[in-house]
C-alpha cells in the first residue's frame, strides 16, 4: 500500500464486507428496455425456434407462402424431369423417338388418344411386338418402364407426354393410375397391339 | 470467504444458462433431423453418400479443406416472379398499352411504375420478366388477367443472395443437408470457393483428380496448393494404367512416367463430386425447372 492512498481509506487491516444500497434506477430501466425489445426481435425474427425456419424467413407463415405452388405447373416440372431421366433415353428428349430404339410420342396416336386407358397400360406392363405408330410400322419389345414408377410420378409423365411437343390432350392423375395399376395387377405379361386394342379407349 | 456459495451459484448459473443456450436449445432444435423428400416430388433427400465418398470427408478434413473453403451456401432473400412465356395473338407494343391499362386494378397499381417501366424498351422476346416481388398475391391475379386474354405466364419462386448470383447453388443450405456428415466441414474462410453444390458444377471425378494434382492445370488463376501427395507417379508399365491422370504438357511428369491417384485421392474427389444442394425442400424453397401454363 503507497503512502498517497493510506490517507484516503480506512484501513483498519479487517476484512471489507458488503452492505446493502438499492439500484440504480437507470440500471433497472435499460435492463428492462432491453428485455422488451429482445422480445420484440425475437418475435418477429426467430420462427418460434421451428427446425424448418431459417432466414430469411421469419415464420412458418411467411415461409409457407414460398411454397411453389402445386397443380398442373408442378406436374409438368415432375414430368419432365421423370421423362428425361427414364424414358427421353430411347424415345428421346424431343419425343421425336430414336430409329432402332423407339417410336415418337409427338403426334402418335397412341399417346395423344382422347382417353389415356390403353397408354396407361404400356408403361404399366409393357409392349410387344409389330406395332404402327404415325404410320410407321415397329416390331419391337417395351419392358414395363413405369411400372416401379409411384402414381403421382407416372401420372405426372403420362401428362408430361400428352401435352408436349405439339400434343393436346387432358391431364392423367394418380387416382386414374391407381385404377388401372389395379386393373392390371401384378406382375403383368406384356401386351401386343391386339390386346390394347381390345381395352375399353 | 464468506461469499464463496454464492459466487459458486453465480458461476453455475452462469455457465448453465450458456449451455442451454449452445447445447441443448440446438440439440432440442435439429437433433431430431431426418432424411426429408426433395419438394413436390417423393425422392429422399439427402441420399446417403457412397462408401468412397463417406470416407473422402475424412480425406477433406485430414487434409483441412476446410480453412479455405465453405461448404454452406447463403440466401439473402426469396421473391416470387412472373414471365411471360407465350404473347399469344397479342403484338409487344399493343401489349404495353394492355397492361397499362390493366394497371387501373387498384391491386396492381402500386407496382404499375416498374411493369410498365420495364415494358419500354421490350421488342417481344420471350420469356419476359414482368414481376418480381414479395407478394404472392400480385403473381396469381397478374398471371389470372394474362390468362384470361391468351398470353401464358409462369409463376417462379426465386431464392436471391450474393453466393446464388455467383451460380455457387440454387438456394441455402439448411440442416438436413448435412444429415450423413461427421463432422460437419462447414468452414468459415473462403480463400477458395464454396463447394456446396460442387457436384452439380464439376461432375466428373477426372477433372476433380486433375485439379488435386494441378490446380493450375485446369483453372489458370486458381491459388489452391497441389495435392501431389495423393498421387503416386510412377514408371509407365507395359501399359498405361487406364486411371492415370490425362495431363497437358507443362503438368505432366518426364516421359515414361504416369500420375495414379491414390486411393485418398479418388475417395476425396468422390466426396467432392458427391457436394449437391440443386434441389428444392420445404425449408428452402424454389422452383426448380422451367414450368408453362
Amino acid at each position: 500500500m503507497s503512502d498517497e492512498n493510506s490517507s484516503c481509506c480506512n484501513l483498519t487491516g479487517s476484512e471489507p464486507t458488503a452492505t446493502r444500497s438499492s439500484a440504480p434506477m437507470w440500471i433497472i430501466v435499460v435492463t428492462l428496455s432491453l428485455l422488451f425489445f429482445g422480445g420484440l426481435y425475437l418475435d418477429s425474427h426467430s420462427g418460434w425456434f421451428d427446425a424448418k425456419v431459417y432466414a430469411p424467413y421469419n415464420s412458418a407463415e411467411k415461409l409457407e407462402v414460398f411454397q411453389p405452388k402445386s397443380g398442373t405447373a408442378a406436374a409438368m416440372a415432375r414430368g419432365k424431369g421423370l421423362y428425361e431421366g427414364v424414358c427421353g433415353i430411347c424415345h428421346g428428349s424431343d419425343g421425336a423417338g430414336k430409329a432402332g430404339q423407339a417410336p415418337t410420342l409427338a403426334a402418335s396416336e397412341w399417346v395423344t388418344a382422347i382417353s389415356f386407358n390403353r397408354l396407361a397400360h404400356i408403361p404399366l406392363a409393357g409392349v410387344n411386338g409389330p406395332m404402327k405408330v404415325a404410320g410407321k410400322d415397329w416390331n419391337m419389345a417395351m419392358a414395363a418402364m413405369g411400372a416401379a414408377l409411384p402414381d403421382d410420378d407416372l401420372a405426372a409423365v403420362l401428362t408430361y407426354i400428352r401435352t408436349s411437343w405439339g400434343n393436346n390432350a387432358s391431364a392423367v392423375t394418380a387416382d386414374d393410375i391407381k385404377k388401372i395399376r389395379a386393373e392390371i395387377g401384378r406382375s403383368p405379361q406384356a401386351y401386343t397391339v391386339e390386346q390394347l386394342k381390345v381395352l375399353p379407349e | 470467504m464468506k461469499t464463496g456459495f454464492s459466487v459458486f451459484a453465480a458461476a453455475f448459473i452462469a455457465l448453465g444458462l450458456s449451455w442451454c443456450g449452445l447445447v441443448y436449445a440446438p440439440i432440442q432444435q435439429l437433433g431430431g433431423t431426418k432424411q426429408t423428400v426433395v419438394l413436390q416430388s417423393s425422392d429422399k433427400w439427402p441420399m446417403q453418400r457412397t462408401g468412397d465418398a463417406t470416407l473422402g470427408l475424412q480425406v477433406y478434413r485430414a487434409n483441412a479443406c476446410a480453412a479455405c473453403h465453405t461448404v454452406q451456401i447463403r440466401q439473402t432473400g426469396v421473391v416470387h416472379t412472373l414471365s411471360i412465356t407465350d404473347l399469344g395473338v397479342h403484338k409487344a407494343v399493343d401489349f404495353k398499352a394492355f397492361m397499362t391499362s390493366l394497371m387501373a386494378v387498384p391491386e396492381l397499381m402500386k407496382c404499375s411504375n416498374s411493369i410498365v417501366g420495364s415494358l419500354n424498351q421490350w421488342n417481344g422476346s420471350v420469356p419476359k420478366l414482368l414481376f418480381s416481388g414479395e407478394e404472392s398475391a400480385m403473381v396469381s391475379m397478374l398471371g389470372d388477367k394474362l390468362k384470361a386474354v391468351g398470353v401464358k405466364t409462369e409463376a417462379r419462386v426465386e431464392t436471391t443472395g450474393a453466393d446464388i448470383a455467383r451460380g455457387w447453388g440454387l438456394r441455402q443450405s439448411v440442416a438436413a443437408d448435412y444429415l450423413y456428415d461427421t463432422p460437419v466441414q462447414l468452414g468459415s474462410l473462403r480463400a477458395g470457393p464454396d463447394l456446396a453444390n460442387l457436384g452439380v458444377r464439376a461432375p466428373d471425378v477426372n477433372w476433380q483428380l486433375q485439379h488435386l494434382y494441378a490446380p493450375r492445370s485446369v483453372v489458370k488463376s486458381s491459388t489452391m496448393p497441389a495435392f501431389r501427395y495423393l498421387f503416386s507417379v510412377r514408371k509407365v508399365g507395359a501399359q498405361p494404367a487406364p486411371d492415370a491422370l490425362a495431363l497437358s504438357k507443362a503438368f505432366a511428369p518426364s516421359a515414361g512416367f504416369e500420375v495414379v491417384p491414390t486411393a485418398e485421392a479418388r475417395q476425396l474427389a468422390a466426396y467432392l463430386t458427391s457436394l449437391k444442394a440443386n434441389v428444392p425442400l420445404y425449408e428452402a424453397p424454389f422452383t426448380p425447372i422451367t414450368a408453362t401454363k
